[in-house]
């Protein structure tokens, strides 16, 4: 009886001051050996990373200046985005080749912007081709309104499926209560455009009146990783909880991931946001995290570099500065492992063209891992 | 194990639980003390009031609502020492990012925070915030002008 009064009293404390996540599956470091090997470190926020058929590497820094790293050389490329705005996490972001880059050279950018009316800025995509070291014929094909001065939620992760669909993330620009629930708005959601910028015939919005009509899915935080499944195709993401509540999604078509109607966090302050987790008609997560991990970079693992981790996903940790390996299993999280502690603050994670996952990491660079 | 543990245990969780709970115990106490005039006691008031804003947008990830951050990772702007001693470092810091090691407290931090973009008036508000909560006080205001002054 004693016994149990105290158990059921520690755990309303665990619950209600330390915010932790029942039952969770318990991570644990791996066993594997790895080595880290500093391939780039002339950036600071590395958040944009790709490579080129050619296999040179493009870096950007949320700064601004993007750095083309080739076998002999790291070239500036001079991006002439007049309208970049770096405020608070805003600045630079996600840079994507065309999966059909040989053939038409496109590479996709997205970044802070405070083009249009109004004070701040909002994210806007846009692509480009590099012609002598600079960006040429930039086309814009996405800009979200309003601006806004406020620092946070710019969302940013860009893929492209096998249909040729570009679809992105704009986080709730730091407007949860307008933004992410309303359609007619953006902010809080994932879109989806074809790779020229225009709108396909059957996105999930075309018929709603006023509905912002490049929106897929929507109720969401702030979105920085992304991925494609190598199996399924689906997309997948993870964002932001506030305090609590990271989660991860598989994305579908006008669906509504319930921020802030439904989370599994609270406010910084440790306040209460909501009552509810779950509600019918909203998407529950795939999984969460709580305490926050504050994830960004998404990369399933593919290839035979990592036999063990074949198949799985791989997110950063930016408030842990390590690489968490979710092994999955028919689209369940089943293992955790830690990987790289003590990295720094993992901004991007990548699958490079040689089979072996790159790491985007702030103040130090762009890390490869190498099996021992 | 006792009851009386088991009681003792629950008070603690209680007290933690309202201390937590109750904004005036954790969150601003110590705001004006020693303020020398009435009309500066004013602006820093007014500008502590905005830089709450500033904070809770750009700050408050890292640095947590009680100032105290995250060790090792994300250095405390509550008691911090280095706060304290650096005043201009510390205005630097904001208005133009800070990168390699620092001792704050005694505990070395080697991490990057990337200029946030602010206004010159943000940063002296966001400042006047800052070393006037969790205890912090600092009744020599941040003007914009001192911001204005320091230079990359």
């Amino acid at each position: 009886m004693k016994i149990k009064l105290l158990l059921f009293l520690l755990t309303g404390c665990f619950v209600s001051c330390a915010q932790v996540k029942q039952n969770d599956i318990e991570i644990r470091p791996s066993k594997s050996s790895y080595a880290f090997e500093t391939v780039f470190s002339n950036v600071g926020i590395p958040w944009g990373l790709a490579w080129l058929p050619d296999g040179s590497m493009l870096v950007g820094d949320k700064n601004g200046e993007i750095t083309l790293v080739t076998k002999t050389n790291e070239i500036t490329i001079s991006t002439g985005f007049d309208d970049l705005y770096v405020r608070g996490q805003g600045g630079l972001l996600d840079i994507l080749p065309h999966p059909n880059y040989e053939n038409n050279k496109w590479i996709y950018f997205a970044y802070a912007s405070n083009q249009g009316e109004g004070d701040g800025g909002n994210t806007k995509i846009v692509r480009a081709q590099i012609e002598e070291n600079k960006l040429i014929r930039i086309e814009e094909l996405y800009k979200a309104s309003p601006n806004s001065t406020k620092g946070v939620h710019f969302g940013s992760r860009m893929v492209i499926d096998k249909q040729g669909y570009l679809y992105f993330t704009i986080g709730d620009r730091g407007n949860r209560d307008e933004n992410p629930q309303d359609i007619t708005r953006d902010g809080g959601k994932i879109y989806r455009i074809k790779d020229d910028g225009s709108i396909p015939d059957d996105n999930p919005f075309v018929n709603e009146a006023g509905a912002k009509t490049a929106i897929y899915s929507y109720g969401h935080r702030n979105q920085q990783g992304m991925d494609i499944h190598p199996v399924t195709q689906e997309v997948w993401t993870h964002e932001h909880g506030p305090k609590g509540g990271d989660e991860i999604n598989i994305t579908k078509k006008g669906a509504n991931y319930g921020w802030p109607v439904i989370t599994y966090g609270v406010n910084y302050s440790g306040t209460t946001i909501t009552e509810k987790t779950q509600k019918e008609g909203m998407e529950q997560p795939l999984y969460y995290w709580t305490p926050s991990i504050a994830p960004s970079g998404m990369a399933f693992v593919t290839g035979d570099k990592y036999p063990d981790w074949k198949g799985h996903l791989l997110v950063g940790s930016l408030k842990f500065q390590y690489l968490e390996l979710l092994k999955l299993k028919n689209n369940q999280v089943n293992e955790r492992l830690k990987i790289a502690e003590d990295i720094g603050r993992l901004r991007t994670v990548k699958m490079g063209p040689d089979g072996y996952v790159y790491l985007g990491v702030e103040g130090k660079g762009i890390v490869k891992i190498i099996p021992n | 194990m006792s009851f009386q543990l088991a009681t003792k245990i629950a008070l603690f969780c209680g007290l933690f639980l309202i201390f937590n709970k109750i904004p005036a115990l954790n969150e601003k106490p110590g705001i004006y003390v020693n303020t020398p005039k009435i009309q500066d006691q004013e602006s820093l008031k007014e500008s502590i009031n905005r830089g709450e804003i500033v904070y809770n947008d750009f700050c408050i990830q890292c640095h947590l609502p009680n100032g105290k951050g995250v060790q090792g990772v994300f250095p405390p702007l509550a008691n911090s020492d280095w706060l304290i001693k650096k005043r201009t470092e510390s205005i630097h810091s904001v208005k133009f990012g800070l990168q390699g090691e620092i001792t704050v407290n005694g505990i070395k931090y080697n991490n990057l925070m990337p200029p946030m973009g602010l206004l010159d008036l943000e940063i002296a508000d966001v400042m006047n915030y800052i070393m006037n909560s969790w205890g912090n006080t600092q009744d020599k205001i941040v003007t914009v002008e001192e911001v204005k002054a320091i230079e990359n």
